[in-house]
């Protein structure tokens, strides 16, 4: 183990980080969906790295990893089935079109 | 594994995961964003396999890529304009123009009936070979969209050929791309028509979601340099832990594998349920599938096409990496 663990977190949080602005400063709402993938890997990636620095003989954080991807799955299902239901209906990605769902 | 090979193989994955991220975030091209998507999966999946956890990587890589990636490139080109080549030489910071090198911006107001010019700029742009350059093209096409905003447009065409020239720093240019956001926002509001719907890819909050995230980025890895060393095992993982993991999966935690499977039913339910067509013909949804546009613009550079004409001898300097972005356009 040459590489330490930090340098692995540190790999996650700047996955985190760019996730984050993705987030926040894209228009589309797929783009804001493939931001929102990045965040999980870099949360599946700080699982891993310490499971395998902390606890290597606990299995149970890959189980937790593998938790964490269905979840991302469920989620980019169901995000992108609502995308293209808004698509259809607006003609339009952008989620500031889809603003007036909250009145 | 020798040191000097996981430190490589580290690097290499390490940079291709964040560098990935990056250029998925700043590219202009929907599409291209997801390729570079790809490459920052294939890049964790790599630091998965490196950390030992073989199952976790494998899994990256089937669910991630061979799942999310094509359900995310299938929406996407769906989507209008999926190539990017309308948002192309619009305002972009330094990063953003380097990863949208060789997008060539297209004018929609223009399209059909004027496709000399629209060769010109197309040669404008290659011959400098920085996307970038067409930027002053820009200006002029959208204030013939709309000529009431012109005043406003004057102060975006000053604008750009500084940002163009590149003699500024990154700050200076998300100075003018915030204020000419701030311009598309306001004439931004005419709803279907091409020509003056906002066709930028970032919100006007850019600059503050960059610092944002430059901050957190900051805090994050500055916490993790600064703190105290976690207690780390030096005990070798199973290296068959595929085995162990399934093992897991079948015993201990079997009721959380199969919620999770029941969840993963739920949500296959719940969006075919959302996205397919509704069984009402007058529903608004069913008006409006797909975007097609009602007369397609023809592609520049298709060898394929039958017919010849000023479009094929003008698209013909553009290359091969034109028709590869129409051609994705036009999927």
């Amino acid at each position: 183990m040459t590489v330490p663990l930090t340098a692995y977190l540190v790999v996650g949080a700047l996955l985190f980080a760019i996730g984050l602005y993705t987030v926040v400063a894209q228009r589309s709402a797929v783009m804001i969906l493939m931001g929102v993938e990045v965040l999980l890997n870099a949360i599946g990636l700080n699982v891993v790295a310490f499971w395998r620095f902390t606890a290597p003989g606990d299995y149970a954080a890959q189980i937790f990893a593998i938790l964490v991807v269905t979840v991302g799955a469920v989620e980019m299902a169901i995000g992108l089935a609502l995308v293209l239901l808004l698509y259809r209906q607006r003609r339009t990605a952008e989620v500031d079109a889809y603003a007036d769902l909250k009145r | 594994m020798t040191a000097a090979f996981e430190l490589t193989a580290f690097g290499v994955c390490a940079s291709i995961a964040v560098a990935g991220a990056l250029g998925m975030t700043t590219t202009m091209s929907m599409f291209r964003s997801g390729i570079f998507l790809m490459a920052s999966f294939i890049g964790v999946a790599g630091l998965f396999i490196l950390l030992s956890a073989d199952l976790i990587g494998l899994l990256q890589v089937m669910m991630y890529i061979g799942g999310f990636l094509v359900m995310i490139l299938f929406m996407v080109l769906v989507m209008h304009d999926p190539g990017g080549a309308m948002m192309a030489g619009m305002d972009m910071a330094p990063l953003e123009r380097w990863s949208s090198l060789g997008l060539v911006p297209r004018q929609p107001s223009e399209a059909g009936q004027d496709g000399h010019r629209q060769g010109e700029a197309g040669d404008q742009a290659t011959a400098t070979g920085h996307g970038g350059h067409a930027e002053p093209d820009e200006p002029r096409q959208g204030s013939e969209a709309h000529g009431e905003q012109a005043p406003a447009h004057d102060g975006a065409a000053n604008a750009m050929p500084h940002e163009a020239h590149g003699g500024h720093g990154e700050h200076a240019a998300r100075q003018h791309g915030h204020a000419s956001h701030e311009h598309e926002h306001g004439g931004g509001h005419g709803g279907m028509d091409m020509g003056e719907m906002d066709m930028s890819m970032v919100t006007p909050v850019r600059p503050l979601a960059a610092w944002l995230a430059l901050g957190v980025g900051i805090v994050l890895v500055g916490m993790l340099v600064l703190r105290p060393a976690w207690s780390v095992s030096d005990a070798l993982p199973d290296p068959d832990s595929a085995r162990r993991v399934g093992h897991l999966l079948m015993d201990k935690y079997m009721v959380a594998f199969e919620g999770a499977g029941f969840l993963i039913l739920i949500g296959v339910f719940g969006a075919v349920l959302l996205a397919r067509p509704s069984a009402y013909p007058d529903d608004a949804s069913r008006g409006a599938r797909v975007a097609v546009d009602a007369k397609p613009e023809p592609i520049r550079g298709d060898r394929l096409a039958p017919q010849a004409g000023a479009d094929r001898t003008a698209g013909h300097a553009s290359g091969h990496d034109t028709h590869h972005q129409h051609g994705g356009d036009a999927g």
